[in-house]
């Protein structure tokens, strides 16, 4: 049977899955459009250089890759931020900005398949590029919520964080940057027990490391910020914190704050952030529904500097959670001895604007009641 | 995932008893779970926690997934399953190591000796990154017991496996070799739960932080 496998991780979408997929495209899509954003589509295979400028070296073993005939190393894309920002540095530098972007794409990552991880994914999302300030930051957060409103899902929060507020104790902190690494890694993953020993160990002041041992863990409203410990020694995390807070209370003014909770741990993984990054969740879901954030400089690494700011969902996930589309309107079969009659009745059906399909077997009126009788269709017989 | 309950997998065997103390401690309904051994789930309407019992390398792939919000299990089956999970208490019992293990006749070799040999063991992921991280090949032989035979039969060269006392080794002629990492029981939780349900599992956890000592597995 080997001629039935396919790559592990990968999957064929069948008629009522594409069906959903479909429909959630089409109400996110819809939304975004209503925002100005426009769609973009960008190759599925970027040059390894490109993927790596953009996210740095550290993701090599999540990506999958292949050569071309002039010895060039590819990548399927692993996400869709890093291929946006190279073809905005390419064809939209001379654009009026802000450029707002959107996409619906597969992307790529070498995972372990489980039941929300899949090696091709689907995602929906948007960049809003050259736009800086809390303003912009707070309309792709809207977004964000509005697109999980739209695909029919309520029950999430939108957890949000600054990276500057970490990134500038550990800058100040005099570690290398490794160890900075280490640390932020830590945090993100919220391994808390190696996060400890490691604080232990370092040659760091201790209210550094009560800094950093409480950032893992808080969580909750805009309160939150005023309970990190010795914030007020950094004044760049400080100024972070502040435009947080800023973000904060955009959301709150605009009607959205029962979806957002401040969260000091969320960090993301990519190294291209800057200012605000988010993640979206929900109860019903062990895994994250979506996330994006601010980064400044992805655009200046290819060349054309511009701020920038986006988000990306997952798709399958999201079809875990929602409920079922409701399904269109009924479907005609027809049945006869008479093709030409059959075709027109199903022509007049087709633009009143009903589906309507043929027997193509010429089957006796019994014959095509008894095939027919359990699907969910209104059967017409033509004598 | 049920929004009300707090749901924690626990594994029976060696860690269960501590972890009922330990919750004990701390005010966490524990009635019956050691006495009634083969129930597979405890539930506590009135307090809101509910405990699944699961095969310890069992219990991360229930919490990465949010069957279940927290967990209990050794970091020896953390390293081994590798997955995403929020790695938050270190709770102290439990403590085993994994080590290298071999024959008697090869007492005092050094690390770099252990290149090209052939390794038997139940723990293939952490045997391959351990000799991996040194840069040495290995042929890494998956088991599923009584690893301790492969090297007598001849087949493997030295073993990796997880020691507490070291009895079974020396019962088997074997001698450590290398030490490789330090194991205790974990609490662990599930990534989104800890978000979504952060008002019932934080104050568990600082209450679980006050009662472990604070010497616990150095």
């Amino acid at each position: 049977m080997n001629k039935r496998q396919i790559p592990k991780g990968f999957r064929d979408l069948l008629p009522q899955e594409v069906r959903i997929k479909r429909e959630l495209e089409k109400r996110v899509a819809e939304l975004l459009q209503s925002y100005g954003y426009v769609e973009i589509i960008t190759p599925v295979l970027e040059r390894l250089e490109v993927i790596e400028t953009g996210t740095g070296r550290n993701i090599r073993e999540d990506l999958f890759l292949l050569t071309d005939r002039e010895g060039g190393v590819l990548s399927l894309r692993p996400e869709m931020t890093v291929p946006i920002a190279r073809m905005a540095a390419t064809h939209l530098r001379d654009e009026k900005f802000p450029q707002r972007l959107f996409y619906l794409a597969n992307v790529f990552r070498y995972v372990q398949p489980n039941l929300a991880h899949y090696r091709e994914f689907w995602q929906a999302g948007i960049e809003l590029l050259g736009a800086s300030g809390p303003w912009a930051d707070a309309e792709v957060i809207i977004l964000a919520v509005k697109s999980l409103l739209a695909a029919g899902f309520s029950n999430f929060k939108i957890s949000i964080n600054h990276i500057g507020i970490i990134n500038s104790v550990l800058y100040d902190s005099g570690l290398t940057q490794d160890q900075r690494e280490q640390i932020r890694a830590l945090v993100e993953k919220k391994d808390l027990v190696r996060l400890h020993r490691v604080l232990d160990i370092l040659p760091i002041e201790a209210e550094k490391k009560e800094t950093l041992a409480q950032l893992p863990i808080l969580h909750g409203s805009i309160d939150t910020i005023k309970k990190i410990p010795f914030l007020e020694k950094n004044f760049q995390a400080l100024k972070a914190a502040g435009q947080l807070t800023e973000i904060y209370e955009v959301l709150r003014d605009c009607g959205i704050e029962e979806y957002i909770v401040i969260d000091m741990g969320v960090l993301r993984g990519l190294n291209y952030y800057t200012g605000v990054v988010f993640e979206g969740y929900s109860p019903e879901l062990g895994y994250g529904l979506l996330g994006g954030g601010r980064y400044d400089n992805l655009m200046g690494q290819f060349g054309a500097p511009a701020s920038a700011v986006g988000f990306s969902m997952g798709l399958e996930r999201l079809a875990l959670v929602v409920p079922q589309p409701p399904v269109g309107p009924p479907k005609y079969v027809i049945g006869g001895r008479d093709f030409m009659r059959m075709h027109l009745r199903a022509e007049t059906l087709r633009k009143q604007g009903f589906i309507a399909e043929m027997d193509l077997e010429g089957l006796s009126e019994e014959a095509f009641m008894a095939k027919w009788k359990e699907q969910n269709r209104e059967l017409l017989f033509l004598d | 995932m049920n929004q009300d309950y707090l749901t924690v997998a626990l594994c029976k065997g060696s860690l269960l008893k501590s972890t009922c103390r330990l919750f004990d401690a701390v005010d966490l309904p524990v009635d019956g779970i050691i006495e009634e051994s083969r129930s597979m789930v405890f539930s506590f309407p009135e307090r809101k926690i509910k405990y699944i019992m699961c095969r310890p390398t069992d219990v991360p792939t229930y919490v990465e997934q949010g069957a279940a919000d927290l967990g209990v299990v050794g970091k020896d089956v953390i390293v081994e399953q590798r997955k995403d999970v929020f790695e938050m208490i270190d709770l102290g019992f439990g403590y085993c190591r994994f080590v290298v293990a071999g024959p008697e006749r090869l007492a005092g070799i050094g690390t770099k000796d252990l290149n090209y040999k052939r390794v038997a063991t139940k723990f293939p992921v952490v045997a391959e990154s351990f000799f991996r991280d040194l840069g040495l090949q290995a042929e890494i032989i998956k088991l599923h017991g009584n690893v301790e035979l492969a090297p007598i039969m001849g087949l493997a060269d030295v073993i990796v496996d997880l020691v507490s006392t070291g009895k079974t080794l020396k019962e088997n002629h074997l001698l450590e070799l290398a030490p490789i990492m330090d194991s205790t029981a974990r609490l662990i939780c599930n990534m989104v739960s800890y978000r979504t349900k952060y008002d019932m599992i934080q104050p568990l956890l600082e209450k679980l932080n006050e009662k472990v000592p604070a010497v616990a597995g150095k």
